[in-house]
Formats: C-alpha cells, sequence, structure tokens
C-alpha cells in the first residue's frame, strides 16, 4: 500500500517535475489518505458525537424549559403553560431513554443510520416543543416577556449549533422546528417592528445553518483523517511486525550462510588437496594452505597474480583456449592434467577438477580450481608397465633356450639319450612350457584388467574355428590320449570376435577338457543355436566339478585340486581369462553337469547376420 | 613364391644360448645354413658376404635395436630386397603390427618351438611374392 502511494507520488513528480507538480501530489496524497477511511466509520464517529452532546441538548431544554414555565404562567396562561411543560418534560424523557437505548446498543457502527434518524426525530420534536411556545404564547404575553421569549428562542437556537454540528440536517430541522412558528407569529402580528424582525429571522436561520454545515464538513474531514490515519498506523505496525520478522529471519539465514561458509573455507582450507579460487579472467584470488605446500609459493605470491604462473610456458596457449571455453559454456570440466612448475622448476603433473561458479544472472563470478598431484601416481604407472614387459621380456629369453634346448634333445634331434636321462628332460620341458603358460596368463590377465586389451573382431564362422582349434589342440589331447569329435556344424553360423582370442578360450577348453577325461574317451564339441546367440560347448566325460569349487571356478588361481594340477599342468587363470575375454566379446560362459557323468563347458555370443 | 627352397639364413641376436638353439634347430632340423651375428653393427657387414636368402632378427638389441637395423637395411641397395623375419619376445598386437608396417615378411614369437623353426620359416618363405 505504502508503495502504491510512493509510486503514485513518484510518478505525479516526474510527470510535473515542478513546485506546482508537488503541491498537485501533496493535495492527491492527503485525498488518498482521506479515502482509505471507512465512510461507514466516519458517519458512526458523528453520531457519536451528536449522542455525546445529547445531555447538553437535554439539560439545557429541561432547565430553560422551567424558567420559561416559571416566567410565563400568569392567571389565564397556566393550564397551557403547564401542559407545555408536560410536553417538554415528556420530550426530554424520551430524547433520555433514546440516549440511554444509543449507550446500551451493541452495534453503534452497521446501524449509524438508524441512530441518525432517531437523533433527527428528537431534535425536530424538542425544536418543536419550543416553537409551540412560540406559536402558542407569544401573542398573550407582555412586552417584557416577549422579549425573554425571543432572547430565549435566540439562545435555543445558538446552543443547537454546537450540540448538532456533527449533522446540519438535524440542526436544520431543530431550529427550523423553534423558528419557523415564531417568524410566522412575528409576521402576523400587525406591529412594524415586529415584521422587520421576522424578516431578520429567515437570514439569523440562514447563517445558523450554514454556520452549522460548515461545522459538519469540519467533523466530516476530521473524522476521515481520523480513521484514515488510524488505518495508516495499523498498516504500518503490520508493516514493522513483517519487516521485524523478516530481519530475523534474515539474520538468521546469514547466520547459516556464514556457518556453511566457515565450514566450505575449513574444508578448504585443510583438504589435503590444492584449492584455488580464479576470478573471471584468470587471476588468483584465494589459494589454501595444501596449494603452498605443492606449489612452493605463499599465498601471497599466487594472489593478484595470473595462474598461469602455476602453468607449464608451452601449455599457455591450449591454457588460454579451456579457459575462453570454460567461461563462455560455464561448464564443470573435471580431470584435467596439467604439467605445473613449482617454484624450484620441478615440474609436477596435476590432475585439475575446474568448476565456474555461476550468479543468477548466469555470469562466472569465480572459478574454482582443485588439484591433485599425481607425478608419484602416473610415475608408478609407468613403473609397473615397464615392470610388465620386463617380466615379459626377461622371463620369456631365458626360458626361450631352456624350452628350445629341451625341445632339441627330447626331439631326438641331437642323437639318442639314455631313457632315465630322457624322462627327466620331458619333465624339464613340461614344467619349463608350464611357467611359460603361467607368465602369458598372467601377462594376459593384467591386461585384461587394466583394460588394455585390445580386440581386433572380424566376422568369422563359428564351425571353421572350431575345427581349427581342434587341430591346435590335437598333440593335447594325443598326450592324454583323448580325441576331439565335434557335431552340429553349420557354415551359417558367424559371429563377430576376435579370431586369435577366441582361439585362446577354445584351447584354455579343450586342454581342460582333455586333461579331466579317462584315458581313450572323447571330447565333444556341440555348435548350436541359443537364441539370438551362437552357443558351443565342450563336452567332457570327466569327474564333474567338486561342489565346493563351482562358486569360484571362474576366479584368478581357482584349481579344484592342487594335486590334479601338478601331475596335469595348468595355471589356474585359464578360466578367468575365457570368462573376461568371452565378457568382453558381449558373449557369457558358464557350466553344467552333463547327463550320464561329466561336465560341459559353454559359451555363447551374439550371431553375427549372416 | 621364390623359385628356389630356403637354406641360407643369416640370423643377429645378442643372446648367445638363444643363437645355438636357433643354429641347431635349423642346421639339425631345417637342415639350411646359417650365418649368426651377435653384433648388430656388424649386422650389414655379414649379410653382404654372406648373402642370406633371409634375414632374422631380434627386436631388443643393445646398440642397435631390430627395428634399426631393418631401417638400415632397407637404405643399402644390397639389403633392401631381403626378407626379414622378427623375433621377439615383445608379442602385444601392437608391436606385431608395427612390425608388420615396417614391411616385415613375418614374425615369430620367442619363445619359440626349435623343432616347428624352420617349418615357421619356410611358410614365410612361400608367402613371398
Amino acid at each position: 500500500m505504502a508503495q502504491t502511494l510512493l509510486r503514485r507520488m513518484n510518478h505525479t513528480t516526474t510527470a510535473n517535475g515542478s513546485d506546482t507538480g508537488l503541491q498537485v501530489s501533496t493535495r492527491a496524497v492527503e485525498a488518498e489518505i482521506r479515502d482509505r477511511a471507512d465512510p461507514r466509520q466516519v458517519l458512526a464517529d458523528r453520531v457519536a458525537q451528536l449522542y455525546r452532546q445529547m445531555p447538553i441538548a437535554i439539560g439545557a431544554t429541561f432547565i430553560a424549559g422551567a424558567i420559561a414555565t416559571f416566567e410565563l404562567q400568569g392567571r389565564w396562561l397556566k393550564e397551557l403553560v403547564l401542559i407545555w411543560w408536560a410536553i417538554v418534560v415528556t420530550f426530554s424523557a424520551a430524547a433520555s431513554l433514546l440516549l440511554y437505548a444509543y449507550y446500551r446498543a451493541a452495534d453503534k457502527v452497521g446501524s449509524a443510520p438508524q441512530w441518525l434518524r432517531w437523533l433527527g426525530i428528537a431534535a425536530l420534536g424538542n425544536g418543536a416543543s419550543w416553537g409551540l411556545a412560540g406559536g402558542v404564547f407569544f401573542r398573550s404575553l407582555s412586552d417584557e416577556q416577549q422579549v425573554f421569549l425571543a432572547f430565549l428562542f435566540a439562545g435555543m437556537a445558538s446552543v443547537g449549533v454546537p450540540v448538532y454540528a456533527a449533522s446540519w440536517p438535524i440542526f436544520a430541522l431543530y431550529a427550523a422546528g423553534i423558528l419557523g412558528p415564531f417568524f410566522y407569529v412575528l409576521l402576523t402580528f400587525g406591529n412594524r417592528l415586529f415584521v422587520e424582525i421576522a424578516l431578520l429571522v429567515p437570514l439569523f436561520y440562514a447563517l445558523n445553518v450554514a454556520i452549522a454545515y460548515r461545522l459538519t464538513q469540519v467533523f466530516h474531514s476530521g473524522y476521515r483523517l481520523r480513521h484514515a490515519y488510524g488505518k495508516l498506523t495499523q498498516d504500518h505496525r503490520l508493516l514493522n511486525q513483517r519487516l521485524e520478522r523478516q530481519l530475523v529471519e534474515l539474520e538468521e539465514a546469514r547466520r547459516q550462510v556464514e556457518a556453511s561458509g566457515r565450514k566450505l573455507a575449513l574444508f578448504a582450507e585443510r583438504a589435503p588437496i590444492a584449492v584455488i579460487e580464479l576470478q573471471p579472467d584468470g587471476t588468483v584470488a584465494e589459494v589454501n594452505h595444501a596449494a603452498e605446500i605443492l606449489f612452493g609459493y605463499a599465498a601471497d605470491e599466487l594472489v593478484g597474480g595470473s595462474m598461469k604462473k602455476l602453468v607449464a610456458p608451452e601449455l599457455h596457449e591450449e591454457f588460454d583456449r579451456t579457459w575462453r571455453q570454460l567461461v563462455t559454456t560455464r561448464e564443470s570440466v573435471p580431470g584435467v592434467k596439467i604439467r605445473n612448475p613449482r617454484r624450484d622448476g620441478v615440474e609436477l603433473v596435476c590432475e585439475w577438477t575446474v568448476t565456474p561458479l555461476v550468479n543468477f544472472q548466469k555470469e562466472v563470478i569465480a572459478v574454482i580450481a582443485q588439484g591433485r598431484d599425481i607425478t608419484a601416481q602416473l610415475e608408478a604407472e609407468r613403473m609397473k608397465k615397464e615392470f610388465t614387459s620386463t617380466l615379459s621380456h626377461e622371463l620369456r629369453t631365458p626360458l626361450t633356450s631352456i624350452i628350445g634346448s629341451l625341445q632339441l634333445i627330447n626331439s631326438g634331434v641331437m642323437g639318442d639319450v639314455d631313457k632315465e636321462v630322457a624322462e627327466l628332460t620331458t619333465v624339464a620341458e613340461r614344467n619349463g612350457q608350464r611357467l611359460l603358460d603361467l607368465i602369458n596368463d598372467i601377462l594376459d590377465i593384467e591386461k585384461i584388467e587394466s583394460g588394455k586389451l585390445t580386440l581386433a573382431p572380424e566376422v568369422i564362422a563359428v564351425d571353421e574355428l572350431v575345427r581349427e582349434s581342434m587341430v591346435l589342440n590335437k598333440g593335447f589331447g594325443e598326450r592324454f590320449k583323448v580325441r576331439f569329435a565335434s557335431h552340429g556344424d553349420s557354415p551359417e553360423r558367424k559371429v563377430h570376435v576376435d579370431r586369435k582370442r577366441l582361439l585362446q578360450v577354445m584351447t584354455n577348453l579343450l586342454s581342460n577338457a582333455a586333461k579331466f577325461s579317462p584315458e581313450g574317451g572323447v571330447v565333444e564339441i556341440s555348435t548350436e543355436d541359443a537364441g539370438p546367440s551362437v552357443r558351443v560347448a565342450v563336452h567332457d566325460r570327466g569327474g564333474g566339478i567338486p561342489e565346493a569349487f563351482r562358486t569360484r571356478i571362474f576366479s584368478r588361481f581357482a584349481q579344484a585340486d592342487s594335486t590334479a594340477t601338478r601331475q596335469k599342468g595348468g595355471t589356474g587363470l585359464g578360466l578367468a581369462i575365457c570368462k573376461r575375454l568371452i565378457e568382453l566379446m558381449h558373449g557369457r560362459i558358464g557350466f553344467e553337469d552333463r547327463p550320464g557323468g561329466g561336465t560341459s563347458f559353454w559359451f555363447e555370443l551374439p550371431r553375427h547376420p549372416a | 613364391m621364390p623359385d628356389r627352397p630356403l637354406n641360407r639364413i643369416c640370423y643377429v641376436e645378442d643372446d648367445e644360448d638363444v643363437q645355438r638353439i636357433v643354429r641347431l634347430s635349423l642346421e639339425r632340423v631345417g637342415k639350411m645354413t646359417v650365418a649368426v651375428v651377435s653384433d648388430p653393427t656388424q649386422a650389414i657387414a655379414t649379410m653382404t658376404e654372406f648373402r642370406p636368402d633371409l634375414v632374422m632378427l631380434d627386436w631388443m638389441m643393445p646398440v642397435l635395436d631390430g627395428p634399426a637395423l631393418f631401417r638400415q637395411m632397407k637404405l643399402r641397395p644390397d639389403t633392401s630386397a631381403l626378407p626379414v623375419v622378427f623375433i621377439t619376445a615383445r608379442a602385444s598386437q601392437r608391436d606385431l603390427d608395427e612390425l608388420k608396417s615396417l614391411g616385415a615378411a613375418g614374425t615369430i614369437s620367442k619363445p619359440f618351438s626349435p623343432k616347428d623353426l624352420p617349418d615357421q620359416l619356410r611358410a614365410i618363405w612361400a608367402a613371398l611374392p
């Protein structure tokens, strides 16, 4: 409401922009304030004012009436005067009853017009009772008594002005009641002086009514202002209360913000990672303790300077580009690896997460960079890679000599050797081969788990691959006196896989089956459709998978029976590698008991549309 | 496919034990003539003199590794046309691809089987244009 007022004030001021304009606006404001008063309230106040004056009217009428009765009663007029007195007393009593009823009334506001009408009737009655005195007694009175009565009328009419000032029509009725009959009597008396006085009466009446009218206006305006300001005060109080409440809430919010600010500052300050706050132009605004330690600069050496101080010079151009992009897109950039020179010149590699802080207008107000020193981590990764590479080379080279030498002896190329010696060199060759398998498997699984194994998928016919794997593992089968047989071949079944890696899986499954099959047995390989996939299964007639081993059969270094391992070789990594390879080729692998004894290992791969 | 059988092999390898096994394998099993070079910097001189049908290079050697030696061979008219087979303990697909891209005739990974080595080489020889 106050806002509307101010807006109006502002509006008129700017519209006119002059002193007159201001005056107009002040008047407009006053009018507006007055208009805020409830007219019903204003009327009720005026009615209350009138009723408050009633005791004066009643008292004055009673006393003046008593004096007049005492003064006017002559011998022949005695009854008439007493009747008149009785009328005055009755009217006074009725007026008193009205006053009493008004004060007892519960709703003075709603029924104010009604109370006003009753008061008008009472006033008219009061006036008329004096008029009656004038009309009836005046002609019969002595000259002195006529002067007395005229004086009394004038007095009573004058007293009515302040008494009925809150409503000029009531005064007009009241005064007309007194002066109307008196005017008529004077005009018709037959005396020139009285006619002249009679002519003055309406003038006198009009003047009084005019004064009463003016007074009524003043009262009306006064009450309106009173109510308007009362309402303003109430609004003001409500506004104040609301403001106070908001202040309390604001204070609470401020405390919370301050607390979280302190918490955040504490996090940033104590965090083990470097936290740097930057201005949108790339100037350092704040750095935490970890950043000071990491880069060897004191905070005040960095604050106010460019962030580029901490970026390798050859990366400055790239930094500018990235920074522009960051400020434009306003999106956080995680995992940025940059070389950062320390104060002593040593270059660190840090991984940064850079987050722009944006205000409600979507403007970047600051950028928070959180950096972690990953130099040691990268070095460790490099060393691990180097170690793997070294392991691969340095172990394979001597194994080449060992296995190669033994193979040359065992193959008979070097001539016949003693039977017992040959047995030993065969054992040595087999175990050399086992060691080599283990190294290859460890390297494979390391490569798969570090995500460094890249597949070279091609579309191949499943039955061709099965045949190839059977040829490749024929020697292995012969060693364990086991034959491989396939069924269900169909050249239509094609898959999109890494051929060499799938052969590796087949070799693992076939060699496992051969190892655990009874001598002279047959390992069967079946190929069939399984929904959208092709299912290849290798069935043996071995002893089955022990219950306790089933859940971890595809885990690393899982072997059911270490005695069997020693006897038959195997690294315990084969099935773990198979599982990972098949999954890398979007397939799945599993096993089940074979009806009639033995186990079926199977894998399924998505069929490639022929 | 070359019109003559594979016979003369020049093998550059710094590890003496592997040298011996390869020599035995190729001579005894494969019945081939072998010249072994321990010092890769002397390899080109030996090749020029020995005039092999095929050259086997070890990948990792001190001073001059297999690929570097191969590049040198390519620069010389008397060795540039010789088919080269790399023998390596590094077996990653990327390494093998790299060797192929250098123009190698084939690769054999360590450890190899001395029993099968001559046949492997003959298969590569047969696949040559």
